[in-house]
């Protein structure tokens, strides 16, 4: 704890001091540059970076922390990361909700009520850059971390230094984020579309910026991580045939990571240099594009969607048959509709694009790809639907969860065809009706399929089950008060409700108060759930190894597992739904 | 409830269903007013994406629904019986086969509607538009007049020439169901044919900065007469 203070002042400090001193030969541009290259690195090696560049470099095992350290340090241990990633994604998640708590007090009524647009503005984009991490960690980083390595009965990941290191790269990242609106605050939004975002001297954007590829790094190093862990690191007998869905889906999440992440990387860079060393890679004015920033962004901020929501499906799927008491229908299927997923999901991009100006010949090709992706992801819903038919249901908690998280995705799903399709989206592209769509997919799917996988795995992570009343009350809550809060917004949008305005017609004021009512509902249940997962720590039954009587590697192991995850390395010899047969 | 009465369960829950999803979109049409000729074609094809995606909602929910009331276990028992996986395949393929067809389906009425849209590049009156942060300014090329809002004749084809001083715009006017970029460095034509006299607003719909929410304009759609007379004074 102390070391992670020391290692937050040194990084803040020496941030500010280098700051102070370059402003006069670098400008703002450049010293927040420059300022945050040199404390990253400080801040990095001081919470703990070097140690394990030493130990690394004397061939030693890294060092197991305990105590708060554990927690609060550079811990290499997976399942110390994962919580590590979870307990951040909650942290940002509430942070990121409450932005949007204030937005909806802001829109409650017509008329501007206590916000300058510059701070609407800024705010929106924070909700919507820290929700996007949040989305992005919670499952893939958070639960994939701590049940991977136990699902294909390894004792760690592949690179456990580089695993803790993609979990501390985030800290920064928020921090930046945090300090933009000290520094001139965003007008972009979360997509940052040149040339709003290469116009304009504040070093807030900047920051922005930094932070997006300071993401993007860890992501590409999670990815890296989990790829080599599910091909190298499977325990013996744990075929191609047998792992288990939920390690499917984030190893088709850790290709995707691989691939797309560092092209969106290389396009905020170029926003970066086009502000700071004035090259012209957007300036349509001295022989840039406009364009090709969007291409490069959406070509990874698509796929980027499927990061967030295939853990989700996993995790689903992982659940289902475990309270159903029947075997997974089509696994062989789903996991190959995961594949198919990421390989489409790198050719849908420019959908996002319908009005962007582009040429007009492409709009059908990606139309059509964007549609044959319903296909795979209509095999989940197979995958799911089957596994009910003729099951046995134990309506448990995480029970509740999935099937809520599968009534939203549908709708979800089904409201991103008229987008996919290019002459309906013409009308509704950029309205709340995309933003009533994807916070369906991202929020009632890849959120809700946290929540379930959350309260699959609570008693693993900490050897106690959640209060089972509180957690389907808050389930009942959630799902209330979210389609309450983003059905109305599919007809605002069609209507003529523009994204990112902070102001809209007088007619509107009934719909948007009920919104604002409805959202009080997310934020009472969210509230539940951290009173839930923290007094569940102490009072929660306790669970023992197998609270459900799951079939995966993980359940076999001691909850929560010891350092080095097994007594005995396990050996697989079935497959990892086969009840009742 | 037995297994046999799955088909007439989710028959009469899915009608319920869709029958309350008609109610609720005659009731509460999602779309504004149409008063464009492009509109007809956006309308058909959002009209036809919404029956068949209704049809599939409510089939899934009342499926879903039937096995969780059929399927209920209260005794948590370990089951007894084995479960017959043979029909798997056969379900898989025929899932597989219906989504690939109905996808293709949709495709397909899209791209004719996309096809109908794009089409005929030939226009009858050129309106210059151009967007600044944060306001819109029409110039009419062929009366070489200025206008302070996109002045429209009813039935005739209007040849929107966009362009962006600043950063991206976009143009929409939601009673058209169009929608354009207008994207600095690039000049982009669009055709549109308002059908319906009348004042609509033009709205800037793409974040172009702190201004954006104002950044609206007035079109005003008239018949001949008028709009020969609005040009006779020079710029209005």
């Amino acid at each position: 704890m102390t070391k992670l203070i020391k290692a937050l002042a040194a990084g803040i400090g020496s941030f500010a001091v280098l700051y102070k001193l370059l402003l006069g030969g670098l400008g703002e541009q450049g010293a927040s540059v420059v300022a945050y290259l040199a404390a990253l690195p400080a801040f990095l090696l001081l919470v703990g970076g070097w140690d394990a560049l030493r130990s690394y470099a004397a061939g030693h095992e890294p060092e197991e922390l305990h105590g708060a350290a554990r927690y609060f340090g550079y811990n290499v241990d997976h399942k110390a990361v994962g919580v590590q990633y979870i307990a951040a994604a909650l942290l940002v998640f509430v942070v990121s909700g409450t932005w949007a708590l204030v937005m909806r007090l802001e829109l409650s009524h017509h008329g501007i009520q206590f916000l300058t647009p510059e701070l609407y503005t800024t705010m929106m984009t924070l909700h919507g850059i820290g929700m996007v991490v949040v989305a992005l960690i919670a499952t893939a980083g958070g639960i994939g971390n701590f049940i991977v390595p136990l699902q294909v009965g390894a004792r760690d990941m592949a690179f456990p230094r580089l695993n803790a290191l993609s979990f501390w790269l985030l800290p920064p990242a928020v921090l930046l984020l945090l300090a933009t609106p000290l520094m001139g605050g965003l007008d972009f939004g979360w997509t940052a579309y040149a040339s709003l975002s290469t116009q304009g001297s504040t070093p807030g954007k900047q920051l922005f910026l930094l932070a997006f590829v300071t993401v993007g790094f860890s992501s590409i190093f999670s990815g890296v991580n989990f790829v080599a862990t599910t091909l190298a690191m499977r325990a013996k007998g744990l075929t191609w045939g047998r792992i288990p869905v939920f390690t499917w889906s984030i190893l088709a999440t850790a290709i995707i990571q691989l691939l797309g992440t560092s092209v969106v990387a290389a396009s905020l860079i170029m926003v970066l240099f086009d502000r700071m060393l004035h090259t012209t890679f957007f300036d349509p004015n001295l022989g840039g594009t406009v364009l090709l920033y969007q291409h490069l962004f959406w070509f990874y901020s698509h796929p980027a969607v499927y990061i967030m929501i295939l853990p989700a499906f996993g995790a689903i799927l992982e659940i289902l048959p475990v309270f159903c008491r029947k075997p997974l229908f089509g696994y062989r299927l789903s996991a190959g509709a995961f594949i198919a997923i990421v390989v489409l999901s790198f050719v849908v991009w420019a959908h996002h694009m319908f009005t962007s100006g582009m040429w007009a010949v492409l709009k059908l090709p990606f139309m059509v790809n964007t549609e044959l992706i319903s296909i795979p992801t209509g095999v989940v819903f197979l995958a799911a639907l089957g596994t009910l038919w003729r099951s046995k249901i134990r309506m448990d908690a995480p029970m509740v969860w999935a099937l809520a998280m599968i009534l939203n995705f549908l709708i979800g799903g089904l409201t991103g065809i008229p987008l996919a399709d290019a002459p309906t989206d013409l009308h509704m592209h950029d309205t709340w009706f995309v933003v009533a769509h994807f916070h369906f997919t991202i929020m009632g799917g890849a959120v809700f399929g946290f929540f379930a996988a959350f309260t699959y795995w609570y008693p693993k992570i900490t050897g106690r089950k959640l209060n089972e009343a509180l957690s389907k009350t808050q389930a009942f809550l959630m799902f209330t008060g979210f389609n309450g809060t983003f059905i109305p917004m599919f007809w605002l949008g069609t209507l003529g409700m523009r994204r990112h305005v902070v102001d809209f017609p007088e007619w509107m004021d009934p719909v948007q108060l009920f919104i604002s009512c409805a959202a009080v509902l997310i934020a009472s249940s969210a509230a539940l759930f951290l009173y839930n997962v923290l007094s569940s720590l102490k009072k929660g039954e306790e669970a023992g190894r197998n609270p459900w009587e799951a079939l995966t590697l993980e359940w076999t192991a001691p909850s929560p597992p010891p350092h080095g995850n097994f007594e005995r390395a396990p050996v697989v010899t079935a497959g990892p739904y086969e009840f009742g047969v | 409830m037995k297994n046999k009465s799955v088909i007439p369960f989710v028959a009469a829950t899915a009608s319920l269903i869709s029958g309350g999803l008609y109610w609720l979109f005659t009731r509460y049409p999602m779309m504004p007013e149409a008063a464009s000729a492009q509109a007809a074609h956006v309308d058909l094809a959002w009209n036809g994406l919404l029956i068949v995606e209704c049809l599939i909602y409510a089939v899934i929910v009342a499926f879903i629904l039937y096995c969780v009331l059929a399927f209920r276990d209260y005794t948590r028992a370990e089951q007894g019986d084995k479960f017959d996986a043979s029909r798997g395949h056969l379900v898989e393929a025929a899932w597989l086969l219906g989504s690939v067809a109905l996808t293709l389906a949709l495709a397909a009425l899209g791209s004719q509607e996309l096809r109908a849209l794009i089409g005929n590049p030939e226009a009858d009156i050129d309106v210059e538009v151009r967007a600044q942060q944060y306001s819109w300014e029409f110039y009419y090329p062929k009366q070489k007049a200025f206008g302070a809002k996109l002045f429209m004749e009813k039935g005739k084809r209007h040849r929107l020439i966009l362009t962006s001083q600043d950063v991206v715009h976009a143009f929409w006017v939601p009673e058209f169901r169009i929608k354009q970029d207008v994207v600095p460095g690039k000049v982009i034509s669009m055709i549109v044919t308002p059908t319906k006299v009348g004042e609509y607003t033009l709205l800037c719909n793409q974040l172009c900065g702190r201004g954006h929410t104002e950044m609206q304009g007035i079109v005003e759609v008239v018949e001949h007469e008028a709009f020969e007379e609005n040009f006779k004074a020079g710029d209005f």
